[in-house]
């Protein structure tokens, strides 16, 4: 199964349960201070089966990028539809172009890629509620769990474009030292056949 | 024999037997349930917990479980990587040191609730136990050991915290807090099903050189041990098909590198057991 079975849905139109979750197009600080608004175009999960035949590039499936733990919220943990934001196809395409330029398996975490808003790590503050961020824990068979590995490959997703940030290898707050940290901002992305007005 | 008999000759049979395997401390507690007999030997003394902490980490698990902050077959992020108790710097677990390489085969992956409990109890895993404890919480777990009115159990890190070891921020624990730990286990205080489960993972103990080696072989025992350099433990529900069981905490302190720890716990064990039966006959 590829991404053309994939359905966008308005967040805003979801029951009420979910849009109390995912809250889509409300604004948020980020840690920052900065305000951003949140996805608010989805595409909608039936299963984890889907998920896993859903191939987003040549080796990223939708599973991998959605996989979370039991700190997600229980409605968007145990029970489906799941919902992504329509940017996931953006990650899915920049992780493509990393795993060419390492030419190696690249391992997603769990609660690695999209986490939703009400998830307990990060919440909406975090970029990962956009849809748009993967931190990567391994690349062929090493792990990125010191400073040599971390600087290699941040070194090769930084080189992908302008718009990727890479956290720096580090104990401290905004560094990482077992995985390694990508973004791509704060993207939404509205589907062609999407309207913005509410 | 009358209980107090048996007191005063198990009293002295384990002090000479600390004084001849050259143990620095023992602290010893027992609870039989047959005959209501209580023991202690200096079971107020504290002793550093060692693995032992991770039946009160048990307990926490399943009592969040019972109250519905998750279900059992919820699964975790497995990752090696914590935060110390003394300044909140990150550390991580050395898998030498672990029992359970298969855990950190699962590093960035998931692993279910129950299957971290159980690698945590059975295989003394340390990096099962860190994850636990940091998703329940360690405020969280002091507050069950109250409510559980568990007291001489002092549970304030994880484990292989070196940053808090260093200042002097440890896991400590008396013979009779201990007891009391899985008399609260035996107790009603997790749910029928959780009680279950959580004396069934102590029975499924890997590590019988302690305890059980001190018993006959029909004996079972649910149990926990505890080893690092100068303490060596082990804590049990012992059961036997003639009667009702016992509980008993064997905690013992010796000079590192002292050869014959787990013996002399194994002796203790069997010292308790011989002196239960004197009360039966």
């Amino acid at each position: 199964m590829t991404t053309e079975f994939l359905r966008p849905i308005d967040g805003l139109h979801l029951a009420e349960e979910y849009r109390g979750l995912l809250r889509p197009g409300e604004s948020e600080a980020g840690t920052d201070g900065a305000v951003h608004p949140l996805p608010r175009f989805f595409y909608e999960i039936g299963s984890w089966e889907q998920a896993h035949e859903i191939r987003l590039t040549p080796h990223f499936t939708l599973a991998e990028l959605m996989l979370v733990d039991c700190r997600e919220a229980r409605l968007l943990l145990s029970q489906f539809p799941h919902y992504v934001p329509c940017a996931i196809l953006l990650l899915a395409r920049f992780l493509e172009d990393f795993r060419r330029e390492v030419d190696a398996p690249v391992f997603i975490s769990a609660n690695g890629a999209y986490r939703s808003p009400a998830h307990q790590i990060g919440g909406a503050k975090s970029i990962h509620a956009w849809g748009t961020a993967a931190n990567i824990y391994r690349v062929g068979d090493t792990y990125l769990s010191d400073s040599r590995s971390i600087q290699k490959y941040r070194t090769i997703a930084a080189s992908l474009g302008p718009a990727v940030f890479v956290r720096p290898f580090g104990r401290e707050k905004g560094q990482t030292s077992d995985h390694l940290h990508i973004d791509l901002g704060y993207v939404r992305l509205t589907p062609r056949e999407c309207g913005e007005a509410s | 024999m009358s209980s107090a008999d048996v007191s005063n000759g198990l009293h002295e049979e384990l002090e000479a037997l600390a004084l001849r395997n050259r143990a620095r401390a023992i602290g010893v507690a027992l609870h039989d349930l047959e005959t209501g007999l209580r023991f202690s030997l200096r079971g107020d003394r504290w002793f550093h917990a060692a693995s032992t902490i991770k039946v009160a980490v048990l307990l926490a698990v399943f009592r969040a479980a019972d109250e519905g902050r998750y279900r059992l077959d919820d699964s975790l992020h497995v990752r090696n990587r914590f935060f110390s108790a003394a300044d909140e710097a990150p550390f991580r677990l050395s898998q030498d040191r672990d029992a359970t390489p298969e855990l950190y085969a699962a590093i960035g992956r998931t692993a279910k609730i129950s299957s971290l409990a159980h690698a945590m109890i059975c295989g003394s895993s340390n990096l099962a136990t860190n994850l636990l404890l940091e998703f329940v919480g360690v405020e969280y777990s002091r507050a069950v050991l109250r409510e559980a009115q568990v007291e001489g159990v002092e549970l304030r890190r994880g484990v292989e915290d070196h940053g808090a070891h260093e200042q002097g921020i440890n896991n400590e624990a008396t013979a009779d807090g201990l007891l009391s730990l899985l008399s609260a286990i035996r107790s009603d205080f997790l749910t029928a099903q959780s009680k279950g489960e959580v004396i069934r993972i102590l029975l499924e103990q890997r590590f019988n050189s302690m305890i059980p080696a001190g018993l006959p072989p029909h004996a079972t025992v649910a149990h926990k041990t505890g080893e690092i350099s100068t303490a060596c433990h082990d804590i049990g529900i012992v059961y036997l098909p003639e009667r009702e069981p016992y509980i008993t905490a064997i905690l013992t302190e010796f000079d590192p590198d002292t050869e014959g720890r787990r013996e002399t716990v194994a002796a203790i064990s069997e010292a308790i057991y011989r002196s239960l039966l004197r009360t039966d006959q």
